[in-house]
């Protein structure tokens, strides 16, 4: 999701980004001293970041967070979780509470430029799309002219609307509210014919509907929504540490590598296995880590795609299938791809 | 012979004695007098009456029904809830299964008595307010206040302790000691705790210097007592980003309501006193707080403060959060305070001086006890809109009572239950904000602050 910022947010981070440099050097030497991982993700949202009734965490972007922890200190439960709304969620990075952010952040070209954030990948690729009931026989999004469409006020979901129905010469009456519960609510309630989130979002509500089979997903993605981990300007080992975690995750799929086969791959000849887990070269080291810190990684919580099963994958309730999907690796036609470890 | 009763009536001075009234008939008496005065007086009244009952009968209907009648009270998961009943009836096992969370935010389970504890100690610490025949009740009221924090604290947030920390946590636990000392010699011999150590350990007739000594022994002996105890006392340190639920929103509303008020009474003193300076800087101090939104001053603690301090100073947020409210109530309870020392007629300010009071005597004997009183409503009120604020410390990521709510209908296993939460929390909020209320009304109508002016 991809919260617009709100001109205080804004304003404040312009004014943050002039004290961030001070704070922004040997984020790794802060970590370590610290003990602990500042990682921050957003409100409590079904997958990414969920807050579970026994009080913890978990998640895709929340196993992102235990990711880099794992990798410097061989514990990923040494993270201390910031939970911020998304007005702050970039001030709370610059200022230097966080080190990192995890929180299905949209990766734009003004983000990236001018707020001093850097964007160190995608972990998921997420679009926008529609809701609608089955009952009303619409088969895609061109028939949602003159339709009153449920939509998250203040975001870029509520833009990306207004930008696809001008396109489309379609007329638009949105029913904006803040918070997503309520929205469902009222398009259940049969107060909008539509609703639009994320498609990540929509398959996860709708699979808390009473009768989840009576509402379909609309086909059309309207939006481009790559989410991934962010990180300050001004730290450039810091972002490579992380860059590389995720990285790692990604390649270590690709080169079947996972939590249950690691002490085996430990022994492969593969030289591009040997080089991920740190058997040869030098790839850790030079990041101020071990050398065997994607063994960590993959020892705890597995590659890439043992993490987005267990918390979005389609036997979960978020149930988000990936075959065929953005997400899948780019050997099976997805977006997925690692950059050499080399 | 004559008739005797015959006589004894005669002597009797002749007087009018009435029969017995008669019972008011029964169109004039009871429920149903009382409704056809106040409820069906008039053709329009009853109409409104009648629609007035149906209003409401139709609205409790519904909401018992829904959240009593056709509720599911034992499921795993909202799936089953919805395969019960759909959308009908509340789903409650969300909500009891959240109910640690929403009470005690992510303070780990196994230590959770500890917030129990030091409630309950300041429930006991406080039951003597209302005991008869305690006498000291304003040095108890002022140790609550002012020394509670310190084994509260302790209590909710362990760790280690250095000897500052151990010197004040045990200075507390003394002092718990001696309000229910002084409790049980007061209510059973009359005399305060002092008095009772140096009767008990020596005789009457020495000197009062003497006495005087072995009393400020008893209460040495009591604080190295509590030291030895505080010394030898540890718990696990529980961060504070941990704190949450009704149990940070009490945290903080409690300290804002303590501290508000004494600092309200200064600024606004600060505001009226002639002393340029003073007057000057309580003046700019209340209007930069009170011109701006709490929401702003949140964000300005939480967000701008670790800009401006250098690399690697942590200032822990929900500090900064409590600063951030204390401020902005301190501000606003001092312009209650102000309007209610302008209530004050002039005569009182020139009486106490005639009868010799410095500003400070006259300040606190004659001029602030009417004061307070006067403005109890307004000052329950703010406390009450203090105390419901606090939700918004939830935009700086500090999980109150509010945001564990709506974290309800986030979990995955009860994905989109968010009107049972926000119900529950409904009552919460309510039962705290009544009993305030209630509580303020008993006050009032026990100082007579309505009749007595």
């Amino acid at each position: 999701m991809k919260k617009s910022l709100t001109l205080l947010g804004a304003a404040s981070v312009l004014f943050a980004m002039t004290g961030a440099d001070a704070g922004a050097q040997q984020t790794l030497a802060q970590v370590k001293q610290r003990g602990a991982l500042n990682c921050q993700v957003g409100l409590p949202t079904p997958g990414f970041y969920a807050l579970s009734a026994d009080g913890k965490w978990s998640g895709l972007d929340v196993d992102m967070c235990r990711a880099v922890a794992a990798a410097i200190f061989d514990d990923p439960d040494k993270v201390r979780y910031q939970s911020v709304t998304s007005a702050v969620r970039f001030t709370s990075l610059a200022n230097g509470e966080s080190d990192m952010l995890s929180r299905t952040t949209t990766w734009t070209a003004v983000r990236d430029s001018q707020l001093g954030l850097e964007f160190v990948g995608v972990n998921f690729y997420d679009g926008q799309g529609f809701l609608v009931p089955k009952a009303s026989g619409i088969k895609s999004a061109r028939e949602l002219d003159g339709a009153t469409v449920c939509v998250l006020t203040g975001t870029t979901t509520e833009l990306n609307l207004a930008d696809y129905f001008r396109a489309n010469n379609m007329r638009l009456q949105a029913v904006t509210n803040e918070n997503v519960n309520v929205l469902v609510e009222t398009y259940l309630g049969g107060g909008c014919d539509a609703y639009t989130n994320d498609k990540s979002g929509l398959a996860a509500r709708r699979s808390a509907f009473p009768t989840p089979d009576d509402h379909v997903i609309l086909p059309e993605t309207i939006s481009k929504e790559p989410l991934g981990p962010v990180v300050r300007h001004g730290d450039q080992n810091w972002g490579d540490i992380v860059r590389w975690v995720l990285m790692g995750l990604i390649e270590a799929e690709e080169l079947g590598v996972n939590s249950r086969n690691l002490d085996e791959m430990l022994k492969s000849d593969n030289p591009n296995i040997k080089r991920l887990l740190g058997v040869e070269g030098n790839i850790g080291q030079g990041m101020g880590l071990t050398n065997d810190f994607m063994v960590r990684v993959i020892r705890h919580l597995g590659n890439y795609g043992e993490l987005y099963e267990r918390h979005v994958g389609a036997n979960t309730p978020v149930g988000i299938p990936r075959e065929e999907s953005l997400n899948a690796l780019w050997t099976k036609g997805g977006l997925m791809y690692a950059m050499p470890f080399r | 012979m004559p008739d005797e009763s015959r006589l004894a009536t005669a002597d009797r001075p002749l007087v009018f004695a009435p029969k017995p009234s008669r019972a008011p008939p029964s169109s004039a008496i009871g429920p149903i007098a009382w409704m056809r005065a106040n409820l069906f007086s008039s053709v329009s009244n009853a109409l409104l009456t009648l629609l007035g009952a149906y209003i409401v009968i139709v609205v409790f209907a519904a909401i018992i029904n829904w959240a009593l009648v056709d509720a599911v009270w034992e499921a795993s998961n909202r799936r089953e809830c919805l395969d019960k009943v759909g959308r009908a009836g509340a789903c409650w096992p969300g909500v009891i299964a959240w109910i640690p969370n929403l009470l005690y935010g992510l303070y780990p389970k196994d230590q959770v008595w500890r917030i129990n504890a030091a409630f309950l100690m300041l429930v006991v610490w406080a039951l003597p307010l209302w005991l008869p025949g305690v006498r000291s009740k304003l040095a108890i009221g002022l140790s609550a206040v002012l020394l509670y924090p310190f084994p509260a604290s302790y209590f909710f947030h362990g760790g280690e302790q250095d000897l500052l920390w151990t010197a004040l946590i045990a200075l507390g636990l003394a002092a718990f000691a001696w309000v229910w000392l002084t409790t049980f010699s007061e209510r059973f011999t009359g005399l305060s705790f002092g008095a009772f150590v140096a009767r008990v350990t020596g005789d009457a007739e020495q000197p009062e210097e003497s006495a005087r000594l072995r009393a400020r022994i008893g209460y040495a002996v009591l604080y190295l007592a509590a030291l030895a105890l505080a010394a030898q006392w540890s718990l696990s340190e529980v961060p504070t980003r941990y704190w949450g639920g009704l149990f940070l929103t009490l945290v903080i509303s409690g300290i804002g309501i303590t501290f508000s008020l004494p600092a309200g009474v200064m600024l606004a003193l600060g505001r009226r006193s002639h002393m340029p300076f003073i007057s000057l800087c309580s003046t700019a101090f209340i209007e930069l707080f009170r011109s701006v939104p709490l929401i702003t001053i949140l964000f300005m603690f939480n967000t701008m403060l670790p800009l401006f301090l250098p690399v690697g100073v942590e200032v822990n947020r929900l500090v900064r959060a409590i600063v951030a409210v204390c401020l902005f109530a301190a501000a606003y309870m001092a312009e209650i305070v102000r309007g209610g020392l302008q209530a004050i007629l002039r005569g009182q300010y020139e009486a106490a001086a005639a009868v010799g009071l410095g500003f400070w005597q006259s300040t606190a004997l004659v001029i602030m006890p009417q004061a307070l009183r006067i403005m109890i409503p307004t000052i329950v009120g703010n406390f009450i809109g203090l105390f419901k604020d606090t939700t918004l410390v939830s935009i700086i990521g500090l999980f109150d009572l509010l945001s564990m709510a709506r974290a309800v209908g986030e979990d995955t296993t009860w994905l989109g239950l968010f009107l049972e939460p926000f119900f529950f929390i409904t009552l919460i909020y309510f039962v705290f904000c009544f009993l305030m209320s209630q509580y303020s009304l008993n006050l009032e109508r026990r100082l007579g602050a309505g009749q007595r002016r």
